[in-house]
């Protein structure tokens, strides 16, 4: 081999290499823009779930002492000083002891009022356990893609933090 | 809403992944949402507005089964095209990681895209290899769904990650206001589904069906669906044939009559299901429902209190279970009325409105599915067609 087809193959090999490092950054790039977004989606759905607790609270349809911790759960979430994570996993074990079962739920619709908030905070709670599995799952993807050694090697990831989980207990299981 | 859907596999040769793409795309359009439907389709028909031919599927060996599926650089073409066109909001992809439409789509498109995952099957190793190569896919979709428990473990079995359960839909209606017909009542069994097909396990209650006749000498099972009859009931005596009736391929309206008017549903599936759409249909028409004691239907009948299980693969145990139930007519109708109710879930007014929820979580307002930066190959075919 002479060192014509040398220098010839050198730089096929690292035109390939600048290809595969392109493609992993912009691969990269998505996946960081994944996790803001997903971020956001979570962030919006838990302040809705907050809004919509707090409603329930001083709807006058709970007894009040259920109405009392829920204020109490449904503030510490929206305001939390210290942990976040923390205070929307109380909220979430809130909600599951004092609707234990569907039917404790169901129970609140006395009429048309009652029937609406129901449903909004049915659907706040899925939204919020929708988003935080979307979050999860996008966390995961990219500290997957992180962790590969070209990435790290060429620090593909640039001044981008590394993402975290948001690692609360958001899920509400009724019987 | 503007949403797109893409089925991989051929339209014409339906199966469970077709009909949930269908209902879902008919009940969204019936709330008022533009919806276009991409697939493969094996023949020339004339089609709904909303249905998108994307040309002839090809038979590919996959995973240890034959998928009619759709791929190369002229489906590439078509599927960018179809996504460039569709202006969606939200493009809602099935069974993406299988070569086909959808892996393309996943490919081609940016912005919010939602995956759902059908299957249920052990890691294999044709899968992992194939695993590197889908990830950078697979990767972009911002909700992942997935219809039951076991293909979400599935899922994160073979990528990782989290993906939320939304199970399979069903016409509730259809069925719970299926009216009875007398042919099919008194001491009947019923099975439905393709039942050559070994995974569906019509051997299991073939080889039950002598110690309940035994016991029941009246009942009789009526089994409907495609498949060979001789293949499944060559090796019985005369005196069990006789007992069979095969209904051959039904449409929806007799499968819910059928399933409404037998006095058991027997699954007795041994492996391989995810759902078990049927069971879910049968539990809406008010079957008392007989079923193997597979993950898949203790989800779906309500954690197991709306059915009776038997081990699975053992016609003993489905022998004695199925015989014992139907002895007790006030068991069956305690059954019978559990499985509605718990089968009201499984509605499309239910499923479709919280696939429609993650559709709302994922959309970025103003922000439209385009197509992503195109490789060299992709760009120049797109420009050509």
């Amino acid at each position: 081999m002479n060192v014509g087809t040398l220098a010839i193959s050198f730089l096929f090999l690292l035109a390939l290499l600048g290809l595969y490092l392109s493609f992993s950054a912009g691969r990269l790039d998505r996946l960081h823009h994944r996790v803001e977004t997903s971020w956001a989606a979570l962030d919006a759905a838990l302040q809705r779930r907050a809004g919509v607790a707090l409603e329930l609270a001083s709807s006058g349809l709970i007894d009040p002492a259920s109405a009392a911790l829920l204020a109490a759960a449904a503030h510490e979430a929206r305001e939390a000083h210290g942990s976040r994570a923390q205070a929307e996993s109380d909220l979430s074990a809130n909600l599951q002891l004092l609707f234990p079962t569907q039917a404790d739920l169901e129970a609140l619709i006395h009429d048309r009022h009652g029937e609406d908030l129901v449903g909004e905070v049915e659907d706040a709670i899925s939204r919020v356990q929708f988003a935080h599995s979307f979050h999860t799952d996008a966390v995961t993807s990219t500290k997957q893609v992180r962790q590969k050694l070209i990435v790290r090697l060429f620090r593909l990831a640039g001044s981008a933090k590394v993402p975290v989980e948001f690692p609360a207990s958001l899920d509400i299981v009724r019987e | 809403m503007k949403i797109g859907l893409v089925c991989p596999y051929d339209w014409d040769f339906p199966g469970g992944v077709q009909f949930h793409i269908r209902d879902l795309a008919l009940t969204l359009i019936n709330w008022g949402h533009e919806v276009s439907v991409l697939a493969p389709a094996s023949e020339n028909l004339e089609r709904a507005s909303w249905f998108v031919d994307a040309g002839r599927p090809i038979a590919v060996p996959y995973n240890g089964a034959v998928a009619r599926v759709q791929f190369g650089p002229l489906a590439a073409a078509r599927v960018r095209r179809w996504i460039s066109d569709g202006d969606f909001d939200v493009l809602h992809l099935h069974e993406p990681a299988i070569p086909s439409l959808s892996l393309l789509a996943c490919w081609a498109a940016s912005g919010p895209l939602v995956g759902t995952f059908h299957a249920a099957h052990s890691r294999s190793r044709a899968l992992n290899a194939a695993s590197p190569f889908l990830e950078p896919a697979l990767e972009k979709l911002s909700a992942r769904v997935a219809v039951s428990e076991a293909a979400r473990e599935t899922l994160m079995g073979h990528h990782g990650g989290d993906a939320v359960v939304i199970p399979n839909g069903i016409n509730f209606d259809l069925f719970a206001g299926a009216i009875p017909q007398p042919k099919w009542q008194n001491l009947t069994l019923g099975f439905v589904g393709r039942f050559d097909e070994p995974r569906k396990g019509l051997a299991v209650l073939l080889e039950a069906l002598p110690s309940i006749i035994d016991r029941h000498p009246e009942v009789r099972l009526i089994i409907a669906g495609r498949g060979d009859i001789d293949s499944v009931t060559g090796h019985l005596i005369p005196a069990t044939k006789d007992h069979c009736e095969f209904l051959g391929i039904v449409d929806d309206q007799t499968k819910a009559e059928l399933l409404t008017s037998i006095d058991i549903y027997v699954a007795p599936n041994t492996g391989g299901e995810s759902f078990g759409i049927i069971v879910a249909e049968a539990m809406s028409a008010g079957a008392p429902i007989v079923a193997s004691d597979l993950a898949a239907f203790h989800a779906v009948l309500d954690e197991g209190s709306a059915g009776r299980f038997f081990t699975q693969g053992d016609s003993e145990d489905a022998a004695r279970v199925i015989s014992d139930l139907l002895d007790d007519a006030s068991a069956r109708i305690e059954l019978s009325r559990r499985a509605q109710l718990a089968a009201l879930r499984f509605d499309w007014s239910q499923v479709a409105a919280q696939i429609l929820s993650v559709y709302e979580m994922v959309a970025i307002p103003g922000g439209k599915v385009h197509l992503g930066e195109a490789n060299l190959l992709t760009k120049r075919r797109a420009g050509e067609e």
